[in-house]
């Protein structure tokens, strides 16, 4: 049961996080590069494409995080590990749990800010997204990796059983 | 006071020792620390680690490491090394300096180093071997010239230098040829005088000039690569964002029309990659925005400036300590993360010793760059002994000759700033 559900959780996340990063990387390469012909062939330039780029970065970088967890690839200092190879799991659950904190606070505090911007209604300069969008994206990104950790963990728990059934 | 800074660090060390990922170790020092010892709300920070990503220079990054992977996807790779093979490899010793070389055209493109060792270290090891080039030389070569890659611009853990110490990017990049091609030179001449007396390896013939021109032909698409970024940033044409960008879509356009070995079909997947691996920096950046919110508040850079200058006074001692200790890091840290948490730690005591901040930024790209293959622990020596099925020790001591031509650049350019100032200053990006 448990792992039928991260299996859907799994597909639903990695069909949002492929999609949006690759949506928003490409909408920011061509909008840049328009920007470039646009400069050099009709000395004109488009007012909205910096903004644009800000928002895709913030995007990319809080969605990948998540993707991150999931392809193991956040950058950590394994020195310890590789010195002690012993405290592997040990050390492996502490950060995992860690993680979880962190996506934790991540929900609770940017809930808040997003609640915060809501009252203000404040929009961005010349798209005119709404701020609280913007802010909705770390809570967003807690969810996810919250659960793209969870997940993690339980593919450890899976590996470490075979490894013990296998010895 | 004295007891706030040491549980500071040790909070620090101890997530870092437990393979916390950096960005947090960051985050949750700031947090503690704001807890502990400030009265401010912890809301702060999450609008730090938000707001510091809303910077239009951090693109620049992520352009860079998809051009980088759209290259390593497509045959861009394979080109370089056929292109650095026809030229060197008829001499004693030259498919090591193409090997080399390789690397440096490589850095040309792409700003990472285990990127490279991976891409090119999968072509060049059984190259060399098969050729009957020495293991030692070969595991040794290749684990320390991918540092080029780091050294050789564009490389991203410059950009983010600049961006804490608004120093000239463009300006950065130009200090970087200068070491970059030293290292490439000392490291050929090195084989050359190696291989020269030896017969036990497979000698290339020279080639005839009309092979070279086809090879030259061939790779012509992979070479215009670096001549538009930096012919580009250097004419002044574009700026380094404009030219990561139009590097990224002459690279898909190459790939996919020219070469024709990549597919539309992958370039979802590469451009998805390279936005995960953009992210995993770039939050970097905004745990380190937080940490250093809280150094700033507590004013911690400046305490241990006054600690340094009351105990350094030779500008020639403080740069020999400077070197031993981003060694040391380097070894475990990567490149970011420590240009992020040292550089605004040493950047106010510069001024005292009257360093060049651009000179420091090339000294610290370089020192952490040689950390990536420094034994015992430098990511790059694990990464070639599981290549080549080789224990720590082994690799270890391969690396020892192409190390020590590394430090030697190193020392002198570190000593001699005019070597490496002297092509910014022709370019203007000098004051």
């Amino acid at each position: 049961m448990f792992s039928k559900v991260l299996g859907f959780l799994d597909k639903v996340l990695a069909f949002i996080e492929e999609w949006t990063l690759f949506i928003a990387t490409f909408a920011a390469l061509l909008a840049l590069f328009a920007n470039v012909v646009l400069r050099y062939g009709f000395n004109y330039s488009l007012a909205w494409s910096e903004e644009l780029v800000r928002e895709v970065i913030i995007l990319t970088t809080f969605i990948g995080c998540s993707a991150a967890i999931k392809a193991r690839s956040m950058i950590k200092i394994d020195a310890l590990v590789q010195l002690v190879p012993s405290l592997k799991t040990p050390l492996a659950i502490a950060s995992h749990l860690v993680t979880l904190l962190f996506s934790v606070m991540m929900i609770y505090y940017g809930w808040k800010m997003a609640a915060l911007q809501i009252m203000t209604e404040q929009k961005t300069i010349i798209l005119e997204i709404p701020l609280a969008y913007l802010y909705a994206i770390l809570p967003i990104m807690g969810v996810m990796m919250f659960i793209r950790t969870v997940q993690v963990m339980y593919q450890d728990f899976l590996d470490k059983r075979t490894e013990a059934e296998a010895a | 006071m004295e007891l706030s800074y040491f549980v500071i660090l040790l909070i620090l060390l101890g997530c870092m020792a437990a393979t916390v990922p950096v960005f947090m170790c960051l985050f949750f020092t700031a947090v503690m620390g704001f807890v502990l010892f400030t009265d401010l709300p912890v809301l702060v920070l999450a609008q730090s680690l938000f707001r510091s990503m809303d910077k239009f220079a951090l693109v620049v990054v992520l352009y860079f490491i998809l051009c980088g992977n759209i290259m390593t996807a497509g045959t861009t790779v394979n080109k370089l090394i056929k292109v650095a093979n026809v030229l060197v490899s008829w001499l004693p010793g030259g498919l090591g300096m193409a090997g080399v070389i390789a690397c440096g055209l490589f850095g040309a493109i792409s700003g990472s180093t285990v990127a490279t060792v991976v891409a090119l270290g999968g072509f060049m090891i059984p190259a060399l071997i098969e050729n009957g080039y020495q293991e030692k030389y070969t595991l040794g070569l290749m684990t320390t010239s991918p540092n080029l890659g780091i050294i050789i611009p564009p490389s991203i853990g410059m950009i983010l230098y600049c961006m804490i110490s608004n120093v000239s990017l463009e300006g950065l990049f130009l200090t970087g040829f200068v070491p970059g091609l030293l290292i490439i030179i000392a490291t050929c001449v090195y084989s050359y005088f190696y291989y020269r007396k030896r017969t036990d390896f497979v000698r290339m013939p020279v080639p005839d000039f009309k092979q070279v021109l086809s090879i030259l032909k061939e790779g012509f698409w992979a070479l215009m690569l670096p001549v538009i970024i930096f012919g580009g940033i250097f004419s002044g044409a574009f700026t380094a964002n404009e030219a990561a960008v139009v590097a990224c879509v002459f690279a898909f356009v190459v790939e996919l029309f020219i070469h024709k070995s990549i597919k539309f079909s992958d370039v979802k997947r590469i451009t998805v990659s390279s936005a995960v691996t953009s992210a995993t920096l770039l939050i970097i950046v905004a745990g380190a925005t937080c940490f250093g919110r809280y150094l700033t508040l507590e004013d911690i850079p400046g305490k241990i400036t006054e600690v340094v200058l009351s105990n350094i006074q030779s500008p020639i001692l403080f740069l020999a300590v400077l070197n031993v200790l981003l060694l040391i890091v380097g070894m475990f840290m990567d490149i970011i993360s420590a240009t992020l948490i040292l550089g605004p730690v040493f950047l106010p005591m510069l001024a005292a010793f009257d360093i060049n901040p651009m000179h420091f930024g090339l000294i610290l790209t370089v020192n952490l760059a040689i950390g990536y293959c420094t034994p015992p622990m430098g990511v790059s020596l694990y990464i070639t002994g599981s290549i080549a099925n080789r224990d720590l020790v082994y690799v270890s001591k391969a690396v020892m000759p192409f190390l020590a031509i590394q430090i030697a650049v190193l020392i002198l350019m570190t000593y001699w700033p005019e070597l490496v100032l002297w092509l910014p200053g022709k370019f203007g990006y000098l004051n």
